[in-house]
């Protein structure tokens, strides 16, 4: 990957990758190997970019495929060599924003099924349902149904966070 | 007031240090591994091809009676495989130990190295391709009678004054001579057309990256 595909083609959505990175990653080691996976993966498959898409919405779909597939290697290794009370333990965040509301929120957001958690992030992202919904490949209707209970959802998990 | 998750998903990123993007220190070394580890599969493939065309060609020609052919393919292409597979194993030997960069500049004298080697082998190689066509369809047995026996009988019944040389028409000779000519001349031109196809995006990738890991270096220099 030349480092003007990184800067032109990457950084600008650097940001998203980021927050996606980091709901389904609890500790900075983990965050940094899905960070560098998602670059990796986006440099291999470019040339698989036929603008069927825009390019900030491809980048969102491999950065998402990519974290669901290595959180499920990392769900199927652990089944193998940690104990459920290690597993459990392990959903708590294990690295913190400066900003405590964040970090509450963030924690909540890691308590959502997998595909909740992109969905409700490209939402905060005010992503349209349009494009959600061709990220996760299902409908805008579905997406702004889900949307609506998710947040109902967050709430319910804040609520009894704060309380 | 109780804030909404938007608002908060929002004045919690306003903050500069949130988005740090990490350095991806480890993202040459993976890029390198996975270039090299295509291209040996991708090697190892095509010579597991040439080893079971050359095979099945063989059997094929003894069946459609041009066993000449599929003999001279079979040697042929084994010896091919045999340097192939011997230069295979040279990238073993390359330190993977070492830096990213020089691990990558090895990798690239390798290839060099065996694009050089096979080209030359190419202007060798066609010619006795195509001499190995001819020679096949010439022995191939029609009737019991020769194709090429054939050919010639019915080319002196139409030009009873051709010139022959041991038996053969001079022109023909002249024909096979230059055509095999010109493939010995661009046999190196045809396989670095051919290898374009096969490998021509992962050579454009290690090219990619390692003007990359150079413009990196002048830059820390």
């Amino acid at each position: 990957m030349s480092s003007d595909f990184y800067n032109t083609s990457i950084l600008p959505f650097a940001g998203i990758i980021i927050k996606l990175c980091r709901a389904y990653t609890n500790s900075q080691e983990d965050f940094e190997d899905y960070y560098q996976e998602v670059c990796l993966q986006i440099w291999r498959s470019k040339e698989n970019f036929h603008n069927q898409s825009s390019w900030s919405t491809w980048v969102y779909q491999i950065s998402l495929n990519v974290c669901l597939t290595l959180l499920k290697k990392k769900k199927n290794n652990k089944q193998h060599f940690v104990s459920d009370h290690l597993a459990e333990e392990e959903t708590e965040n294990n690295y913190a924003f400066s900003d405590e509301s964040l970090n509450l929120l963030y924690a909540a957001i890691r308590k959502l099924a997998e595909i909740d958690r992109a969905i409700i992030m490209l939402y905060l992202e005010e992503k349209s349902n349009q494009e959600i919904a061709t990220i996760i490949g299902t409908t805008p209707n579905n997406i702004g149904v889900r949307v609506n209970r998710i947040k109902k959802k967050l709430k319910i998990i804040l609520d009894g966070k704060v309380n | 007031m109780e804030k909404s998750i938007e608002n908060i998903w929002k004045e919690g990123f306003l903050k500069n240090d949130v988005l740090v993007a990490p350095t991806l220190n480890n993202l040459y070394n993976q890029k390198s591994i996975h270039i090299i580890d295509k291209f040996k599969r991708m090697f190892k493939i095509n010579l597991i091809a040439i080893v079971g065309f050359s095979s099945l060609f063989l059997v094929v020609s003894f069946f459609i009676g041009i066993p000449l052919m599929g003999i001279i393919f079979f040697v042929t292409l084994s010896v091919l495989v045999v340097i192939n597979k011997n230069l295979l194993n040279g990238i073993e030997k390359i330190d993977t130990g070492a830096s990213c960069y020089d691990y990558l500049k090895s990798f690239n004298l390798w290839i060099n190295k065996q694009v050089n080697i096979n080209q030359r082998l190419s202007s060798i190689l066609y010619p006795i391709f195509f001499l190995a066509f001819i020679l096949g369809f010439w022995f191939k047995e029609v009737e019991g009678i020769y194709l090429g026996e054939r050919l010639v009988t019915k080319l002196l019944q139409l030009f009873p004054n051709m010139d022959l040389l041991f038996g053969l028409p001079l022109i023909g000779i002249g024909l096979v001579v230059f055509t095999m000519g010109l493939l010995a001349f661009f046999g190196g031109k045809i396989y670095q057309w051919d290898l374009n196809i096969v490998y021509g995006r992962i050579f454009k990738k290690l090219k990619e990256l390692l003007t990359d890991l150079e413009k990196l270096n002048t830059q820390n220099n």
